[in-house]
């Protein structure tokens, strides 16, 4: 079993060790941290929180679309840690995760992965 | 037919009509996904006018946990088992879109303080039927079936959960999906043996927000499907192409032996009429256009979502919303192939034609509405999703949801704000929350079916 240390920027830089092989929303609920969430399986969004330093295994989300991964953002219902890592949480972290589709629609390349082409380079 | 019976509901849509004026109803209010990290909550309101608490919120409760996104809710028992004096219209369920959790709250001893009775917990349905994203609750006679969009993965097209009057877990209700892609809301007229059903999306793709190119991508639907309903599968699917895209509620006219019906396109912004023709063939139409509107600042047309309809108790009224232009409106469907524009007024929305109602500014725009069964009092609340909301009024999670009544004129048709009715859940105990789907304790407009 691997631990690693999440410290969340805006908590005080609180520090909190994880098990790598749970992921990081149960972790941190376990030591107390109130956290949003909501279906708990990768596909709703609402726990999404901010990477802004270490990495971290998400692969069995579904939410995010690669705007959203480029801007940082991690579903924490499902994400492992995989290194020491900086999180901000929250719905302060959500700046760049909520855009109006009319005013400021997606490129190609920033969909869903499923459907996103190759960014043009 | 036992006219002494005492079974829940009425006897027929007319008799609905002349029942008592509402005195209290009941509404979600969410804080799922508002940064405010309560639980959701079913709120009860105070609409008689004669009440000291007239236009309040007058008590809360809470689910057990958060998270769920409260959204729609229906009966245990509606007028489809009004001969049966063995049922009674005492519980409400709440499904929790996130969480799949299905809350079973009894109205019926204190309906001014509804309590929890049970929770049938997400995971127990996904186990036993492999279905998540519940949405539209309907009895039937002594059962009740709930859509869910997704299966246990949040995948389309999901199914129907059928739950017995004790709500024990019976399995799936439908036979078949057949081709279906997506469910959403469904209806069913049993003089007809029929049920139509519409699409939203796949949990996976409504849940996390919307997308304007995952329509084009086919992740929304665009489609109608008509079922047999003894033989429980569907028999017939429409393809409503541009003129229906994202085609979500569903209403029959409430004669049960009217075979015409209307579904919102939401993204399309349109009205779909169906009806069985004197061939016994199903048909379709599209009645009701509304125009994209352009925002001054904004690169694409803006749509005007119609997220909801709904159909008055002497089937002469259709109601709609457009969510994003900010307007509600009233058509006259006398004659069902030709509605004719009778009301609109404004509240919120996008296009800044009435910013403040009664005094409070209005976040969002109108989005879920309930009217009272002798059709003169219509109640419409501001939010629509969590997500969706944070996208397009980001100023809800300062300002919250409010609940507005609009008087409507049933005789000659026309509607407006009335002045003295505002419920602002920006002022809740605990922050502001979101209110959506409304329903009252002795059936509305919107929960009842006849056999």
């Amino acid at each position: 079993m691997t631990k690693y240390m999440v410290k969340i920027s805006n908590r005080g830089n609180a520090e909190y060790e994880v098990d790598d092989k749970r992921p990081i929303l149960d972790e941190l609920r376990r030591h107390g941290v109130d956290l949003p969430y909501g279906c708990k399986y990768g596909g709703c969004i609402t726990c999404a929180a901010k990477l802004t330093a270490g990495n971290i295994d998400q692969r069995r989300q579904v939410a995010l679309n690669n705007w959203q991964l480029d801007n940082g953002y991690v579903i924490l219902c499902v994400a492992r840690a995989r290194s020491d890592i900086t999180l901000e949480i929250g719905t302060e972290s959500h700046d760049k995760l909520y855009r109006n589709p009319f005013l400021e629609p997606l490129k190609s390349y920033q969909l869903k992965s499923d459907i996103a082409s190759k960014e043009d380079t | 037919m036992n006219n002494v019976c005492c079974g829940p509901g009425y006897a027929s849509p007319a008799e609905a009509i002349n029942a008592p004026r509402e005195k209290l109803l009941y509404t979600i209010a969410i804080y799922t996904g508002t940064g405010i990290q309560k639980p959701d909550y079913l709120a009860t309101v105070d609409v008689d006018p004669d009440s000291v608490t007239y236009s309040q919120v007058i008590h809360r409760l809470e689910m057990p946990g958060i998270g769920d996104e409260l959204h729609h809710m229906g009966w245990n028992a509606c007028s489809s088992c009004h001969d049966d004096n063995s049922m009674s219209r005492k519980y409400l369920i709440l499904p929790g879109v996130r969480s799949n959790n299905l809350h079973i709250v009894d109205t019926a001893t204190d309906p001014k303080a509804p309590k929890l009775y049970k929770v049938i917990e997400g995971a127990e349905i996904k186990s036993k039927a492999d279905l998540s994203g519940p949405h539209t609750v309907h009895c039937l006679g002594s059962d009740i079936i709930i859509s869910f969009l997704g299966n246990a993965k949040g995948e389309a097209p999901g199914g129907y959960l059928h739950l017995d009057k004790d709500f024990k877990i019976m399995g799936r209700w439908e036979n078949s999906m057949g081709d279906i892609k997506f469910g959403y809301d469904f209806w069913y007229q049993p003089r007809h043996n029929i049920m139509v059903s519409s699409e939203w999306a796949a949990p996976n793709t409504f849940m996390p927000g919307f997308d304007l190119e995952e329509v084009g991508h086919l992740k929304y639907g665009r489609e109608l499907h008509f079922w047999d309903f003894e033989k429980r599968k569907p028999i017939q699917s429409f393809y409503l192409g541009e003129d229906g895209l994202v085609p979500l509620e569903v209403k029959f006219h409430h004669n049960p032996d009217s075979t015409h019906g209307f579904c919102g396109a939401a993204l399309s912004t349109n009205v779909i009429h169906w009806w069985k023709d004197n061939d016994e063939k199903w048909q379709w139409e599209k009645v009701i256009d509304i125009e994209n509107e352009m925002h001054p600042e904004w690169p694409i047309p803006l749509p005007g979502v119609m997220s909801a309809i709904l159909v008055s108790m002497d089937d002469k009224y259709l109601y709609l919303n457009n969510w994003l232009h900010g307007d509600m409106r009233q058509y006259d469907i006398t004659d069902p192939h030709k509605p004719v524009l009778t009301g609109q007024v404004f509240m919120g929305g996008l296009l800044g034609k009435a910013p403040k109602v009664n005094g409070v500014e209005v976040a969002g725009g109108p989005q879920m509405f309930q009217l009272s069964l002798d059709g003169k009092r219509l109640y419409v609340t501001t939010s629509l999703f969590s997500t969706w909301d944070n996208q397009f009024y980001p100023e809800i999670r300062e300002k919250g949801g409010v609940m507005l009544q609009i008087d409507c004129d049933p005789v000659n048709g026309g509607m407006k704000v009335n002045p003295n009715f505002m419920v602002n859940f920006g002022q809740e105990p605990n922050g502001p929350s979101r209110c959506h789907e409304a329903r009252y304790p002795g059936g509305d407009c919107t929960s009842d079916i006849w056999l």
